[in-house]
């Protein structure tokens, strides 16, 4: 079969030395083991369509789309070679040869017909005006209580911010290989926006909102710590919560754009001593979910996870907080289904934290 | 291959361990050398008793197995010419018994050298491991006799393999060497599977004698305005005698790559050497004195100096990455897997080095030069457009001539990284006479000639041939 998306990376793919340095990051191969689930596998996999040898089958599309798009292969291999995004490249070429599974070409179908990933077109967080616009994704938008949990923290800080129907922003087309559908979207998307300059949840969002849409982005944690940072706490009647706890990077947000100092200072701000592990910022592991895996390979995604619930168990502390809604979600369910290791790990995003300690 | 040895396969690893799927098996027809070639099936044994069932069955059926740890030899080690059964070994990878009041430890071959370093890092002890420590396994380090910047000083992986079990070509499992530092009990056979690149046996457990970590490290690092000033600092060091842990050697163009990939900011100059010293810190701090003083006798532009753990180590990060580095230096050329680890007595380093550079300059290619000094293994890495078959003729006159300037100045065409496919046309110069012997030893071990066929010594063709990248009709 010709390929189409690959094409573009074929210089990438000859660059790649094959020196393995991205094998042993690969969150994905170390549960999968055959070195065609690793990242310098998928390479291989993606050489071998884009010269013909290889004609796509179910295993190369399973492979492939058993990468949650990390992006720690990226940060480790040293001649840049983008593995994530020769993925969902490869992944975009399997979708033409027809070989995208049900879930994904329904979650795909979902977005088209509702705008968002969860299905219905009902409005879950009732429009606002305000003084910031926040692009909550539908990620947290799925999650309407925590959504309130939001408001009430920007509340307590005293911004007002603005919410607008939203209409998600497409990286699902993106992360599972629709690329035209993609195109078609992001007219939708764009037209949805009040403004350029959005504040943004999702750490896959924020990212993808810079990286495709090159618009002006800030993580809502940045917004909160330098809030906090210049407060007087007295002020702000903040309540020091005397916890420990691990905080996990989320991948997009540690590695993808370097927001990891923010949350910190944030935890600190309100009484949480961060108990590090050892794959922390931009060598996050990843928690398991990321790159749609839910939808793809759902165990898989419950084996990442559970490594890093050992992780966070092996800094001895008992509570791991995150910025990420789909990181809580995998996490939290690789927690409870865990054995001695970690079912005692309380997974809880920081805006439970915070709206704790300002209540 | 036959759907009978498929059954077979299949009733010893079942489906789960056993693939004959064309996109899983693809993989296996890579490293990271310039060849490939698809094998058949691959599996993923647990234990010693699943490898010798394999054993038997390649024998019975006559198909070819071919082991495997992390696929990060350079030369083709582990591309199945014929087809056949890749053992992909990184599964058996646990790490069975620490023992340093006896200085040694156990391991499966499938662990990967940088686990077992973390997991002896608490007991203080190491071992050393190569560039590519962070992936390959002990089984293929061992399979290679692999050694790194440390070699001088420390040793190869032979120096560390105090025994082994072993799977034989026909199918006996056996237990060499032991747990004992010393042994002389007959013929050295751990020794020979030593560097036997998967050819004459699968190994599945190794003891390892380990080595006690230092107390400090310092780093050195002077700059040069010729690749010939660097080699004279590094023959005064040695005959000063001080035996550095680490001594590199970059030339310009590895100065450049390296700081294009990590963003170090190294001083662009002819050449660099990067100097570790190790061992008791009072001795550390002696050492270095007398390093700095040899620099600046020589004529070094510039010297820096780190006491620091994680400046060294980012040091050596950059370092490590060289092969890769240099693949991201220039957009249209890819770093190729040729000649790449060449040794000469320490004293040739210069004149080796300017050879290579001659060389370079007089093809449309670039041969740029790094090593390890100390030992007088040197590296070169082609960058070359590899779809361009002119490049590639240009790239097979270049290596003859490096590797018979480094046979003329006594050295050897591989310091580390083996044979495979890629040198062994050299490996008829270097060890002419000697090529029989081989021969006869593979034929006494494997009589049908299932294990890791057509490598070292049985390769008898050029390199330019399965080349894994899509080279353009001329
Ligand atoms: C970036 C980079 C840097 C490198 N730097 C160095 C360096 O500094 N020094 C150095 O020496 N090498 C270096 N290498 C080469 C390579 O990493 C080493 O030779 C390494 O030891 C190979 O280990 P592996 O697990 O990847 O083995 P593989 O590549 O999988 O196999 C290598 C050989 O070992 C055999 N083998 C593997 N496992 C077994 C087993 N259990 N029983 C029997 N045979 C087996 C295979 O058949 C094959 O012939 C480098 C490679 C890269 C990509
Ligand atoms: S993608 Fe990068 S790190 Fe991975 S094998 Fe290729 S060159 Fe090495
Ligand atoms: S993005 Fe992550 S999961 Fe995907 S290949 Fe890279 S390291 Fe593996």
């Amino acid at each position: 079969m010709k390929v189409k998306h690959l094409k573009k990376w074929k210089n990438e793919l000859i660059t790649c030395t094959m020196c393995g340095y991205c094998k042993n990051v690969c969150p994905t191969f170390l549960d999968i083991g055959w070195d065609s689930g690793s990242a310098r596998g998928r390479n291989v996999l993606a050489y071998g369509m884009l010269t013909e040898e290889l004609e796509p089958d179910e295993v190369a599309a399973l492979r492939l789309y058993q990468c949650t798009l990390c992006l720690d292969c990226l940060r480790r291999c040293p001649s840049k070679v983008n593995v994530p995004e020769i993925v969902e490249a490869a992944r975009a070429d399997i979708v033409d040869a027809g070989l995208a599974t049900a879930a994904q070409k329904e979650m795909i179908d979902t977005v088209k017909q509702a705008g968002n990933i969860y299905g219905t077109s009902e409005t879950r967080v009732p429009p606002q005006e305000g003084d910031i616009t926040l692009f909550l994704g539908c990620q947290y938008l799925e999650r309407p209580n925590q959504v309130k949990v939001i408001l009430n923290v920007f509340n307590k800080l005293g911004i007002k911010p603005k919410i607008f129907e939203e209409v998600c922003c497409g990286v699902p087309f993106r992360n599972l290989g629709f690329f035209e559908d993609l195109e078609k979207h992001k007219e939708k998307f764009l037209a949805s926006l009040p403004t350029r300059e959005l504040v943004t949840f999702c750490p896959t969002c924020t990212l993808f909102l810079k990286e495709e849409y090159d618009l002006p982005i800030t993580h809502a944690t940045e917004i909160v710590a330098e809030k906090l940072s210049g407060a007087n706490p007295k002020k702000l009647n903040i309540r020091k919560l005397d916890i420990k706890a691990t905080y996990h990077d989320p991948c997009h947000l540690g590695r993808g754009i370097e927001v990891h100092e923010a949350p910190r200072k944030i935890l600190e701000a309100i009484g949480i001593t961060v108990k590090e592990m050892p794959l922390n910022k931009t060598t996050t592991r990843c928690c398991g979910g990321g790159g749609v895996m839910l939808i793809s390979d759902a165990p898989l995604a419950g084996m990442v996870a559970k490594k890093r619930i050992e992780q966070a168990a092996a800094t001895g502390v008992q509570e791991l907080t995150t910025s990420c809604a789909n990181c809580v979600g995998t996490l939290r369910t690789a927690a409870q289904a865990s054995g001695e290791s970690g079912s005692r790990m309380k997974v809880r995003d920081i805006w439970y934290w915070l709206w704790q300690a300002l209540k | 291959m036959k759907p009978e040895v498929i059954k077979e396969l299949n009733e010893i690893f079942g489906e789960d361990r056993c693939k004959t799927n064309p996109s899983d098996v693809y993989v296996y027809g890579f490293d990271a050398g310039i060849h490939r070639s698809m094998p058949d099936a691959v599996v993923r044994p647990m234990n010693v008793q699943e490898v010798q069932k394999l054993v038997l069955l390649a024998n019975k059926h006559k198909v070819p197995i071919i082991p495997r740890g992390a696929g990060t030899a350079l030369c083709g080690h582990s591309v199945p010419i014929d087809g056949g059964i890749v053992v992909d070994m990184q599964g058996m990878n646990k790490i069975k018994e620490i023992k340093v009041t006896d200085l040694y430890c156990v391991v499966e071959p499938g662990v990967v050298c940088d686990h077992l370093n973390a997991a002896l890092k608490p007991y203080k002890f190491f071992i050393p491991g190569p560039a590519s420590s962070e992936a390959a396994t002990l089984g293929g380090m061992m399979a290679c006799n692999a050694s790194g910047a440390k070699a001088a000083k420390y040793g190869a992986t032979r120096d560390y393999v105090l025994g082994c079990e072993a799977v034989l070509p026909t199918g006996e499992i056996v237990h060499l060497g032991g747990r004992c530092l010393k042994n002389a009990s007959g013929y050295q056979l751990d020794r020979l599977l030593v560097g036997s690149e998967g050819t004459l046996g699968v190994v599945t457990e190794i003891i390892l004698k380990v080595a006690p970590l230092p107390a400090k490290k310092a780093a050195v690092v002077p700059y040069f305005d010729t690749l010939r000033q660097a080699g004279e600092v590094v023959a005064k060091i040695i005959a000063e005698p001080i035996l550095p842990s680490q001594l590199e050697i970059m030339s310009q163009t590895c100065i450049q790559a390296v700081n294009k990939a990590t963003g170090m900011c190294l001083q662009e100059c002819a050449a660099i050497l990067l100097i570790e010293l190790d061992g008791h810190p009072a001795a550390v701090i002696d050492e270095v004195k007398v390093v700095r003083r040899i620099c600046e006798e020589l004529g070094a532009l510039d010297i820096d100096y780190t006491e620091d753990e994680s400046r060294i180590a980012e040091l050596w990060k950059g370092r490590k990455q060289m092969i890769p580095s240099l693949s991201s230096l220039k957009e249209e050329y890819a770093t190729v897997m040729l000649a790449d680890d060449m040794a000469v007595p320490m004293s040739k380093v210069p004149d080796a080095l300017e050879a290579f550079q001659e060389i370079s300059d007089r093809y449309d290619i670039i041969i740029p030069s790094y090593g390890h000094a100390a030992d007088g293994n040197l590296h070169t890495k082609v960058l070359m457009d590899p779809t361009n078959p002119d490049h590639w003729k240009q790239a097979e006159k270049a290596v003859t001539e490096v590797f018979e300037a480094v046979l003329r100045l006594g050295g050897t065409i591989t310091g580390e990284h083996g044979v495979g496919i890629t040198k062994a046309p050299y490996l008829f110069i270097e060890r002419s006479e000697a090529i029989g012997a081989l021969k006869a030893i593979k034929r006494a071990l494997d009589p049908n000639n299932i294990m890791n066929p057509h490598k070292i010594q049985e390769w008898e063709e050029g390199f330019v041939t399965h080349l894994r990248y899509p080279v353009e009709a001329s």
